[in-house]
């Protein structure tokens, strides 16, 4: 077999390794949920799986006595229990991004790593979706958050910011799932073709719905996955705008601010790529995938990275400078008390983390540096909860009257139920790692110079 | 636990069916009295609750008793109800005439209160007392009450009230304790009572007074000791030695210009802070721009209510009040020529105290001098009687007497120098001369001065007997502890200080085997009666003929026959007195009140003797003064175990649950004392453990400590919570103790606080102004931060219709005392917390009292010794609430009449209302507070703690938010009553319970759409202000502004002595 030099356009880099086969790509992906599971696969579920039974864990204790197990207090009502939730939608942000937007901008770099970001963006939104059903005093009657019809034509408050929040999630992860699923389907034929298990055979064929490659299949196919695409990117910008709504239609100083639904989704699509960053370096050396992840994507990522981390350091910026200019005494009290009172701890964190850490992204070497972009990407992840934890508790804790202020301090059930969410995610993301292919294979392919109609007419007859 | 009421077991009779819960029982069913099971039976229903099975006759008759005693509430509603002397209450099975289900009854009834009949009507829910409200036409209640008098509801529900006596530990009952006191009376009776003691406070009941005597005629040699910790003995010992007599000073702030209050704090600790708080707030209320106030000068060493009330206070330790007193004297006599005689030369030369302003003493005199007969000077208990001695002797000088302070001759007569009486006592007991002593309320091992050594003395006492109502520290060291009746469970009588004559009547059937102390008595004399409705009623009758001018010469049981003054015989009927009788009850006190005593003439030698005699070096940085005062919510511990008040934060430091030590700011930096620190506390070579806290205003070299804490005994709440100063405490150092010494022990310790940030930020929060100020611009409050016209979000709600309720709040006369926060706890069913979850932040108070301190150079007033604003907060119920649109289930909605109103049944707990509350007025059920805090060791919360609770109020589960309601429940009753009278509700007659119970009357309440309603005309007040309008809440409670009527001159000559680098900020 000789060697030649895919056909390239003028700077346009390679996506996948060169030189790779059709065949080899398959082979790479698919083998991943044939195989038998190496051991970093296992040691990473089983540590999932023990967060898991803590969240159990935490979770029923949480039930059985009340919401007081957390350190909640008066006034600040809410503390870690929306951070968290506001972390996990933030991070379920980067995959409808990576799917949609960059697909529709025709991104064909995208591919090696747009089925974590979407799985990461499921999982990360289900984790989220936890909280506001975890953290009300009365779970059992949950229900009424939603419109359901009922005999005493008792309604949801339509002008309450939670309620918008909740369809607004709640659309992102159905148009989500579905966009997910859709841009499955042709990857799970493979899989089903590929069985010679009988149990695998028949749960990926009826995953597949049917799939033959047919071309009418394939047409159907890619137009669904634009019309989805379509719907899917107004719902980037639209899910986290209205969870800065619980915030941002309030009175509270700190709170009450324009600014928020801009600031709010470049900081979530900053902590979303953070997280794939994370999740993809770990994979790709776990699974082996150098072939279709490489350096230029991780270089990519890391560019957004340092665009959206400086959109939200100007963000915190703008903030201070909307304070001074409104006059109002409570509003700049409360941005003085971020940064210089009690809580500044926090705030210089998260101005370390999200503004001054992704600097170092300026530098091409630094940027192309595994071991740099996961500290950074873990760095940012810290910071964004940071932030979310500055936005909400020290506004909360000093606000109007100064006799109502106070101080929050966490207990061991707040960590725990953090860290049971986290065994949420990683089981689920474990689980998808092992019996999903991680990588979109039919749409990596389609990035590779043989899916280029006129591959063959450069290629010599039998020389691949 | 069941609910229902236990079985009463009769004897089973062989025709009656069987009934069995066990098989073995079944076994056991024909020999129904085996032993055993009798025995299982017994401890089922332990004894207590239900000893004797009351007969089918007393269950007959007890029926019509619960309507005797109900016929208060008929007459209450204007019509005379048939009273029978019975004493039975029990639960009704057949529907009594008259008495509606969930429509409740009021009974007029009083306590004592430190020294003080408080008028009270008792609101009871189908016989049970639930709620404590004041009798407006008792003159030392006047319709409100003190925190005393809230809580004193919740001392008859407490679990840990002792339920039956015991004798060395082991539960008894009465019958044994008869039968041994009978055989130490044969004893007593031989001796006439030589070896006989009784120990009391001092009461103030007419009965126990003629009680007294009659034990002293069949026991001519027996001794009774009066004692309390909370005493006016040194005010009577005072007045002896002014006037020559014995007499009780009652002051009249009403009609009081300038009062000058000496380590007196007589709006919350001191004998009759209710009719205190009302008048002193009348003497300073403003209406119109024209009006003019009280001026109040305190000289006090820690910050008291009083002083955080004051126009000018100074920080003077109490060893240092004496030097003030002789100084304003001297001032008196001196410059404005005052007959004070000796009394003005005490002080020699330029009369200056160590730490006061010369201007604050000359201001004092000349305002004093300035306003004779229109001024008081006040002196508080703890201080020596010269104190008190000079005070009278300034009052007399100035022509104030029968102005503003009228002297009244002392109810209790045995009230005096109690500290030599104790020791005198307790000389007797250690000697073993006391054969026999019977405690009669209080907590002596607790409380009496160390150096005593009681508990030790008690020891050798052969039978000693202690009537409580818990089993305390005191009672579980004598012989015999016998528990103690409730006031809401006992007849009784008080005479106040002007000598109004209040009946105590019971509100319920004890809910243990008790007696009173007048029950207790009455087995010491030849007396035949032993019930204490027997033993009131014969008061009674004295004084229905007393008033008369009658004596009593016989009586046959229908007739009575009596001698008036000039010796001639009349017949009255039982039944006339019979009426006088219900009419006392129906008003709640008999008869009018008396006039003060006249014709008084000072010795004013004896006075200046006195006064020179209790001078004292000034406390210093290595020798402080260490100061005992009376905890605000404790008092001398007696509500130690009282979950409210253990919760309610104390008025001036906001502290909970604990007593720190209160330090000085200056005086604990020099000792490198931070808040937190543990203390030892060392005086007199004893030394007590306890937490400090640094409070400004607090004087400096002084270590203030409360006392009622560190209870070993208190009950299951009170049990070590706070620190017992008591060792510190001696006879010859009984309210302070000089020559202290404050070290760090090392170690810290948590003090949980309602607010712990105590600066307003310089917000427009609590608004204030001078007089002066008030005067040229009556419309400060509104100008300091104006509501902006904030154009709608939504298409406003039209309240131009029907009751529009409101609420105002006036700054200028609320004290901070705090009665309102326990009045809201008790009628809206609040739960308590916990010390841990306080300092979580999670306390349930539906209205808090925000305290912030001011610092304003123009008035001298310092980081170190600042000002004091307080400002009661709750719901606010803005008419366009943010915390309603947040709600995404709709549970928190406004009604029609501007209530902002939450679902408890909707409420899913998510929060959002109250972070969106800028007020910070919702509270959030974290926990099931009611038995997962305080009581999470128990099964379930207390039953009797639940008999407490108002049922027209949802008593709330975890996960639901609350907040006031403006007492919805009252305006719902109040509509009730108007629709089936077919007229709407008139002004005055909801109020809610906050309003009713405030002694200042600060709070106004009502309809706002009526142009002639208190509260619309409060609100159309120049000193109205909306908190926090410029957000646009439109709330609907207001606040009328702060006004503080300094001296002019002294205020120019304070500001000069500020240095200029404290003026910096105005409103700290």
């Amino acid at each position: 077999m000789g060697y030649y030099e895919p056909l390239q356009e003028l700077d346009e880099a390679y996506l996948v390794a060169p030189g790779s086969t059709l065949a080899e790509v398959t082979e790479d992906i698919a083998s991943v949920t044939e195989n038998a599971a190496p051991r970093g696969w296992w040691i990473v579920f089983m540590g999932a799986l023990s967060l898991l039974a803590l969240f159990g864990g935490t979770v029923g204790y949480l039930f059985y006595r009340g919401v007081g197990v957390w350190g909640n207090s008066s006034p600040t009502y809410w503390a870690w229990d929306i951070t968290n939730f506001v972390w996990w939608v933030g991070i379920g942000h980067a995959g409808t991004l990576i799917s949609a937007v960059l697909f529709l901008f025709r991104q064909k770099w995208r591919t090696g790593i747009n089925r974590f970001a979407e799985a990461m963006t499921i999982f990360a939104v289900m984790c989220a979706l936890i909280f506001p059903g975890i953290h009300v005093g009365r779970p059992w009657v949950l229900q009424w958050m939603f419109p359901l019809p009922n005999q005493m034509s008792l309604w949801p408050n339509f002008k309450s910011p939670l309620l918008w929040d909740l369809f607004a999630v709640g659309t992102y992860f159905t148009v989500s799932a579905m966009f997910w699923f859709v841009g499955l389907i042709p990857d799970l034929a493979t899989l089903r073709d590929r069985s010679i298990n009988k149990w695998r055979q028949r749960i990926y064929g009826f995953l597949a719905l049917g799939w033959r490659g047919s071309n009418r299949h394939w047409q159907n196919y890619e137009r669904t996955y634009m019309i989805l695409a379509a719907l899917s990117t107004p719902l980037v910008l639209s899910v986290h705008s209205v969870v800065s709504f619980d915030f941002a239609t309030s009175v509270i100083p700190g709170w009450h601010t324009t600014i928020f639904p801009p600031y709010f989704v470049a900081g979530a699509v900053f902590s979303g790529f953070a997280m794939v960053m994370t999740l993809l370096l770990v994979s790709r050396t776990v699974f082996k995938l150098h072939r279709v992840v490489l350096m230029r994507h991780l270089e990519l990522m890391n560019k957004i990275m340092l665009l959206t981390g400086m959109l939200v350091g100007y963000a915190y910026a703008m903030e201070f400078f909307v304070a001074w200019y409104s006059g109002n005494e409570y509003e700049r009290y409360v941005f003085v008390n971020r940064a210089f009172g009690p809580y500044a701890w926090a705030y210089w964190t998260m101005i370390s983390c999200n503004v001054l850490s992704p600097q170092v992204f300026w530098f091409k070497k630094l940027r192309r540096n595994i071991p740099v972009m996961f500290v950074v990407s873990i760095v940012i992840n810290i910071g964004m909860w940071f932030e979310r934890f500055v936005i909400i508790v020290t506004s909360l804790h000093r606000d109007f009257l100064p006799s109502a202020w106070g101080m929050f301090s966490p207990t061991v059930i707040d960590l725990t139920t953090y860290l049971g969410t986290m065994g949420v995610f990683f089981t689920l993301f474990m689980l998808f790692l092992r019996w999903l292919p991680a990588v979109a294979i039919s749409e990596v392919k389609g990035t590779m110079p043989q899916a280029d109609p006129h591959h063959h007419d450069l290629v010599p007859e039998g020389a691949e | 636990m069941s609910k229902r009421q236990p079985y009463v077991f009769l004897e089973p009779s062989a025709e009656a069916p069987k009934y069995w819960r066990t098989l073995e029982e079944r076994a056991e069913l024909s020999t129904f009295a085996t032993p055993d099971l009798a025995a299982k039976r017994a401890a089922e229903f332990p004894d207590g609750h239900f000893t004797t099975p009351p007969s089918d006759e007393a269950i007959a008759l007890g029926r019509r008793g619960f309507l005797g005693v109900a016929g208060a509430s008929l007459a209450l509603a204007g019509t005379a109800g048939c009273r029978r002397p019975e004493e039975k209450i029990v639960p009704y099975g057949k529907m009594p005439e008259q008495i509606v289900p969930g429509v409740a009854s009021f009974y007029a009834t009083a306590i004592a209160s430190r020294g003080e009949a408080l008028g009270l009507l008792v609101e009871s829910h189908e016989g049970r007392p639930t709620k404590v409200e004041g009798n407006p036409d008792h003159p030392a209640s006047l319709g409100a009450t003190d925190i005393a008098g809230q809580a004193s509801i919740l001392e008859l529900y407490d679990i840990d009230r002792s339920q039956a006596p015991s004798k060395g530990g082991k539960r008894e009952s009465f019958e044994p304790f008869e039968s041994a006191l009978k055989s130490k009376l044969v004893a007593a009776d031989a001796n006439k009572g030589a070896k006989l003691r009784f120990l009391a406070h001092p009461t103030t009941s007419p009965t126990e007074l003629r009680l007294r005597a009659e034990m002293q005629k069949r026991y001519p040699s027996a001794k009774l000791t009066v004692f309390a910790p909370l005493s006016d003995g040194n005010v009577l010992l005072g007045t002896k030695l002014a006037f020559g007599k014995a007499l009780r000073p009652l002051v009249d702030y009403s009609r009081t210009k300038i009062i000058v209050s000496l380590d007196a704090d007589f709006l919350q600790v001191e004998t009759g802070a209710v009719r205190a708080t009302k008048q002193f707030a009348a003497s300073r209320r403003l209406v119109t721009a024209t009006d003019t106030m009280s001026r109040l000068y305190v000289a006090e060493a820690h910050f008291s209510t009083t002083g955080a009330n004051a126009d000018h206070r100074v920080r003077v330790p109490r060893s240092q009040i004496a030097k003030v007193a002789s100084a304003i004297a001297a001032r008196l006599g001196t410059k404005h020529g005052v007959a004070l005689g000796e009394v003005a030369q005490v002080t020699q030369g330029p009369a200056k105290v160590d730490g006061v302003a010369d201007a604050w003493l000359d201001a004092v005199a000349k305002d004093l001098a300035d306003n004779r007969g229109a001024s008081a000077v006040v002196v508080g208990a703890s201080q020596p009687p010269a104190v008190h001695a000079a005070a009278a002797a300034i009052n007399a000088a100035l022509g104030n007497v029968a102005r503003t302070v009228a002297y009244f001759e002392p109810v209790d007569a045995a009230e005096g120098d109690a500290l030599a009486d104790l020791k005198a006592l307790v000389a007797e007991m250690a000697a073993g001369q006391v054969d026999t002593l019977i405690v009669l309320g209080g907590n002596p091992v607790y409380d009496a001065p160390a150096d005593l050594k009681f508990g030790d003395a008690l020891a050798k006492v052969a039978f000693s007997v202690h009537l409580s109502s818990h089993l305390d520290e005191t009672g579980s060291r004598t012989t015999w502890h016998l528990p103690r009746a409730h006031a809401f469970e006992a007849w009784g009588d008080h005479r106040g200080v002007d000598g109004t004559v209040a009946l105590q009547q019971p509100l319920i059937q004890p809910l243990y085997q008790a007696w009173s102390d007048i029950e207790v008595l009455s087995r010491f004399t030849s007396l035949t009666e032993r019930k204490g409705y027997d033993l009131a009623r014969l008061t009674a009758r004295d004084h229905f003929l007393g008033m008369r001018g009658y004596t009593l010469c016989g009586s046959d049981g229908v007739n009575i026959q009596c001698r008036d003054a000039a010796g001639a015989t009349t017949v009255l009927t039982t039944a006339a007195l019979e009426r006088e009788w219900k009419k006392a009850l129906y008003d709640g006190r008999i008869g009018a009140t008396r006039g003060g005593v006249s014709d008084l003439a000072v010795t004013a030698a004896t006075v200046a003797q006195a006064l020179a005699k209790v001078q004292a070096p000034a406390p210093s940085k290595g020798s402080l003064e260490a100061l005992f005062i009376p905890c605000a919510k404790m008092l001398d511990g007696r509500f130690a175990n009282n979950p409210w008040l253990l919760e309610m934060p104390d008025p001036n430091t906001h502290v909970v649950w604990d007593n720190p030590a209160l330090l000085a700011p200056a005086t604990a930096l020099e000792l490198g004392i931070e808040n937190g620190d543990m203390l030892d506390v060392t005086a007199g070579g004893q030394t007590v453990k306890v937490v400090a806290y640094v409070h400004p205003g607090t004087a400096a070299n002084v270590v203030v400590l409360s006392s009622g804490w560190g209870r070993t005994r208190a009950g299951r709440l009170g049990n070590g919570k706070g620190f017992d100063i008591g060792p510190l405490r001696t006879s010859a150092g009984y309210h302070f103790a000089s020559a202290a010494k404050v070290t760090k022990s090392g170690t810290t310790y948590q003090v949980a606080q309602t607010q712990s940030h105590h600066s307003a930020e310089g917000r427009p929060i609590a608004r204030e102004a001078t007089l002066s100020e008030f005067q040229a611009n009556p419309n400060f409050a509104q100008l300091q931060s104006p509501t902006p016209k904030l154009l709608p979000l939504w298409q406003p709600q039209d309240y131009s219709q029907g009751y529009q309720w409101g609420m105002v709040v006036d700054l200028n006369s609320c004290t901070g005392c705090g009665s309102c926060v326990v009045a809201c706890q008790a009628e809206n069913n609040v739960p308590v917390v916990g010390k841990v979850e306080v300092a979580r932040g999670r306390e349930m108070h539906w209205m808090r009292i925000d305290r912030y301190f001011v610092e304003d150079p123009k008035q001298g007033a310092t980081a170190d010794d600042p000002l004091v604003v307080a400002q009661p907060l709750m719901c606010v119920h803005c008419e366009t609430a943010p915390c309603e649109n947040v709600c995404p289930v709709n549970a928190t909605v406004h009604s029609a009449e501007g209530l902002n109103e939450i679902a408890y049944n909707r409420c899913i707990g998510t929060r959002y209302c109250a972070n969106n509350c800028p007020y910070k007025v919702r509270r959030f059920n974290y926990l099931n507070w009611h038995n997962d805090s305080v009581w999470a060791k128990e099964k379930d919360y207390p039953e009797t703690y639940q008999m407490q609770h108002n049922p027209n109020v949802t008593v709330r589960f975890r996960g639901v938010i609350e907040k006031c309601s403006y007492c919805v429940q009252r305006i719902q009753a109040a509509k009730i009553k108007a629709k089936r009278e077919n007229r709407t509700i008139v002004d005055g007659e909801v109020r809610s319970a906050c309003q009713q119970v405030c002694p200042a009357d600060a709070i106004e309440f009502g309809n706002l759409n009526d142009p002639t309603s208190r509260v619309a005309k409060a609100a159309r007040n120049h000193r109205n202000y909306a908190l926090l309008g410029e957000i646009g809440t439109k709330p609907r409670t207001t606040y009328l502004g702060k006004v503080r009527n300094p001296n002019p001159d002294l205020q120019k000559a304070l500001a000069a002595s500020v240095p200029s680098d404290a003026s910096a900020k105005g409103h700290h």
